[in-house]
């Protein structure tokens, strides 16, 4: 055996996995399918609008202007993003440690709860109350999502049942609060004839978050810079950093992490309260950001949607990012179609299409490099 | 059975079970080779080898469970087709695996069903009175409505048989029945299976690595070495050391000069070539231990004692082989020493000082370096690169602000392929690229690049190829001439043989007897390993 053999060739100092390197056909392959998918969903949302009785055409188009047709569109596309892309990078630091952290839409009302009492009872600079506001929710996301914690590694209890329920625990304790004049219900003026509604008091202005843009009905919030700011921070630290290591392992393989000293029920347990932390973040910026109070029902599905993108960009952290701006998209084209008449559940069907159109190719994309890798080895095992 | 039914071949009983030059392998191991055997009607066969010799991948091929490339099987003189397990058990083979397959929260009886094909109406009371009648006819007491995890080890096996016998099979196989088992319990297994070869003249394949349980049960027991038929001897004129010189082979397909042994000549060490470095450069017991286990004991959840009071010393430049057959307390031993068990009781220290095993990094830190005998499970990351997998373990030097120096890593990586000869397509691929032989060399690179002061090295070369072997063995031998203490633990005696300056017993979970290599005959050795000297709990 010579020594030219046994040195693989070697480019930079990559350490990490690379996936193989398909041939270009592949992925022009891969182009074709995304369009042909993407047609598919555009047939099956037209058929089914069609059948519902709205006409396809001025839906499709009120998707798109909606979502990146004007200046306007494009502000709610990425204040929605922000929001998202957090909850994502939560769910994706849960998930790379082997846990399930289904909980975000709890996290982030509860995160929200305690980042508006914040922001209602100190009187500081801006800046100050931004940051009190923010590591509030933060912390309270993270508790909340520790509890799941504690059931999950001193009993056994699977962290995707608690974090679930727990957000039913989160609706409820967000209900309480805005529900009761000496907590957090808005006060009204005296002798207003209008009873309080079920809702806290708006944040004073020092508690909103910088505008980036501005014009005649749109408000660009530093949301999105933030979390993109987070997101390239996370990607960094878990692909280099001996905290991202030893919380990959564990999520790979938890003996081998055992047997190297690391504990997967400590890195497990921080993994789930950064995950919960994040999302609670997402609450502060959503709150900070566009809401400025918190009433009920205050996360509105941003949960499900940020653990959506997190799923659809799959092992990849930086994919969050686009698959985020996707789903921001289209919550905002939605919001538009749904002032247009069409039902929410058919909206949402359509939104489902889209996703699935997105993330089919994807899939196919990552079947081709595993088939690459076993044709190149001949290593067929598990 | 009746004497009316004339057998095909001109004496004896009929044959119910026939194979003709089965071969079977596992890319480049050869499992099964060329082997032929016959079970008659109303005949207990025992099949003995060691770890690896094929037994088992044999009746899993005749069960249906893996197909071979060439061979013929016939049941009663019909050829049997390949790989169905369904279409076996119709033609009445019946096969109880060394585990269990029960569904634990499931009561008995519903287990018993679970096997039924078609789309029968599920009859619990049916179910349960032919438990019983089975149950009493042969003395298999179960409670047909008892929960599957109440129940003992023992009473689990015996609802592995119901299931067999409940569909009245012609060849019942058993794979490694006792491993599990009290004695009673065992005694009691082995009185069934008489009375089911004689009263209903049931043929029972029993494959075992028991030299003495083998001969109480058997008619007559087929000896396996590297899927080869070595002998097929009448257990009656055969004898425990007899059976054991067949199992082990007078000489090896392995090459004398990496293999260090004949069997010829046992206890006489002074015929091996010095090809066994450090051995003789180390004076035998001045060395100071790196390692020393006390008493320890770990117990199963069900209270079986899985290591029962194992003391041994490892030290300094010195490797001790601890032999015996795979399941008697070396998965315990190694998964001890890798942090994953927590012992019930004694005490493991190292260079002296104790350490708590189970928790944190206080053994690795100590400088315990560990090759787990099935790498995927605790020895490597397959998802990640192999610079990654070098860097499991050994980061401690190559962090600086909790970031992971590329550079650094690179380099050792780099450094150590070229060392160990790791044949993969850059350092960044993923391990699960790597041939298994590589991604062994990954594992032994990244454990001795640490240079621990304690090595434990379970069947370091299982599934390797001959090469590979001499190449894990010499780089076994070197780190132990370093300095570093061995704790060699290997099913495979010319292993032992080959590494070890002394050598331990291992035995259900405890240490029977230690000697110095030079004093070990292999005779003994094996019957050691096989002889059933304690009983479990």
């Amino acid at each position: 055996m010579t020594a030219a053999e046994t040195t693989p060739e070697q480019s930079g100092t990559t350490v990490a996995v690379r996936p193989p390197r398909l041939p270009l056909s592949e992925y022009l392959r891969v182009g074709a399918l995304l369009v042909a998918s993407m047609a598919a969903a555009i047939g099956c949302a037209a058929l089914l609008l069609s059948v519902t009785g709205s006409s396809p055409a001025t839906v499709f188009r009120a998707m798109v202007t909606g979502s990146v047709g004007s200046r306007v569109a494009l502000t709610a596309t990425l204040n929605h993003a922000g929001p998202i892309l957090l909850v994502a990078l939560g769910a994706l630091v849960a998930t790379r440690s082997g846990l399930l952290n289904i909980g975000q839409e709890g996290q982030i009302s509860i995160g929200a709860l305690f980042g508006v009492a914040v922001g209602l009872a100190v009187q500081a600079p801006r800046g100050i109350t931004l940051l009190l506001i923010g590591a509030t929710a933060a912390a309270a996301g993270a508790l909340w999502a520790s509890l799941a914690s504690v059931l999950r590694f001193t009993r056994g209890g699977s962290e995707v049942i608690t974090t679930l329920l727990l957000n039913f625990v989160g609706f409820q304790v967000v209900s309480f609060a805005v529900n009761r004049p000496w907590l957090l219900q808005e006060d009204l003026p005296e002798g207003s004839i209008l009873s309080a509604s079920p809702q806290s008091n708006p944040l004073p202005p020092a508690g909103h978050l910088p505008t980036l843009a501005q014009g005649p009905g749109f408000r660009l919030n530093s949301g999105i810079t933030v979390a993109v700011g987070l997101a390239l921070v996370l990607a960094f630290l878990l692909a280099r950093t001996r905290w991202g290591f030893e919380l990959r392992t564990v999520g790979l393989n938890p003996r081998a992490a055992r047997r190297s000293g690391v504990s997967p029920a400590r890195v497990g347990s921080g993994a789930l309260a950064l995950s919960g932390a994040l999302a609670g973040l997402a609450g502060g910026v959503l709150l900070s950001g566009t809401a400025f109070r918190v009433n009920d029902g205050f996360s509105n599905n941003y949960g499900w949607e940020g653990l959506l993108a997190a799923l659809v960009a799959g092992s990849v952290t930086l994919a969050v990012i686009p698959s985020s701006l996707l789903f921001g998209a289209l919550r905002a084209g939605s919001g538009v179609l749904a002032a247009t008449g069409v039902s929410p559940t058919i909206v949402g069907a359509v939104q489902a299409l889209v996703v699935i159109a997105v993330t089919l190719p994807l899939l196919y994309l990552n079947r081709r490099r595993l088939r690459a890798l076993v044709q190149r080895t001949g290593v067929s095992r598990t | 059975m009746s004497e009316a039914k004339a057998s095909t071949s001109a004496a004896g009983p009929e044959v119910v079970l026939g194979l003709r030059s089965v071969s079977k392998r596992f890319g480049r191991v050869v499992a099964c080779d060329d082997v032929s055997l016959n079970v008659r009607a109303g005949e207990i066969r025992g099949l003995l080898g060691q770890n690896g010799a094929g037994k088992s991948t044999l009746m899993k091929i005749v069960a249906g469970f893996v197909r071979p490339e060439a061979g013929e099987i016939r049941i009663r003189g019909e050829t049997l087709g390949f790989g169905d397990p369904v279409i076996a058990a119709e033609r009445g083979i019946a096969m109880v695996h060394q585990h269990f397959s029960l569904v634990g929260p499931m009561p008995v009886w519903k287990n018993v069903t679970l096997s039924d094909r078609g789309h029968k109406k599920v009859d619990r009371t049916g179910t349960s009175r032919q438990i019983r009648e089975i149950g009493q006819r042969y003395g298999l007491d179960v409670d047909p409505d008892a929960i599957v995890d109440d129940l003992a080890v023992g009473e689990r096996q015996r609802v592995e048989l119901l299931k067999c016998l409940r569909r009245q099979p012609d060849i019942l196989i058993l794979d490694e029945p006792t491993s599990v088992l009290t004695r009673e319990e065992s005694t009691a297994l082995f009185g069934v299976l008489r009375r089911l070869a004689r009263e209903r003249g049931q043929s029972v394949v029993l494959i075992s690595h028991e030299l003495e349980e083998m001969l109480e049960v058997t008619d007559r027991v087929t000896v396996l070495r590297d899927g080869r038929v070595v002998s097929t001897v009448e257990s009656a004129e055969a004898s425990p050391d007899s059976l054991a010189q067949e199992m082990l082979g007078h000489d090896v397909t392995v090459p004398a000069e990496v293999l260090g042994l004949t069997l010829d000549e046992p206890g006489k060490a002074a015929g091996v070539p010095g090809s066994l470095p450090a051995r003789s450069g180390v004076p035998s017991g001045h060395r100071a231990a790196v390692l020393e286990l006390s008493d320890i004991t770990v117990a199963s959840a069900v209270g079986h004692k899985l290591l029962d009071g194992v003391s041994l010393d490892v030290g300094e430049g010195e490797i001790l082989g601890v032999a015996g057959v795979a399941g008697n307390g070396q998965e315990e031993l190694t998964g001890l020493l890798s942090n994953l068990i927590r012992p019930d009781g004694g005490e493991v220290r190292v260079e002296g000082r104790t350490i708590q095993t189970g928790r944190g990094r206080q053994l690795s830190r100590a400088g315990v370096g560990v090759i787990p005998a099935d790498r995927h499970d605790s020895g490597c990351v397959l998802e990640m690169s192999v610079a990654e997998n070098i860097a499991l373990g050994s980061l401690d030097g190559m962090v600086r602000w909790g970031v992971v120096q590329q550079q650094k890593l690179h380099q050792l990586t780099q450094r150590l392929v070229g060392d160990f000869r790791i044949i993969t397509s850059s350092l960044s691929a993923p391990l699960r690229s790597l041939s298994g032989g590589n991604q062994q060399r990954v594992v032994l690179a990244r454990e001795l690049a640490r240079r621990p002061c304690v090595l434990v090295a379970a069947e370091p070369t299982q599934g390797l190829d001959i090469g590979a072997r001499g190449y894990i063995w010499d780089r076994l031998r070197e780190a132990a001439a370093g300095g570093t203490g061995i704790l060699l633990l290997s099913s495979d005696l010319a292993e032992i043989m080959a590494l070890s300056h002394r050598v331990a017993v291992i035995n259900r979970g405890r240490i029977v007897s230690t000697m110095a290599r030079a004093d070990v005959d292999l005779a003994e050795l094996g019957r050691m390993m096989g002889a059933r000297t304690h009983d479990r709990r």
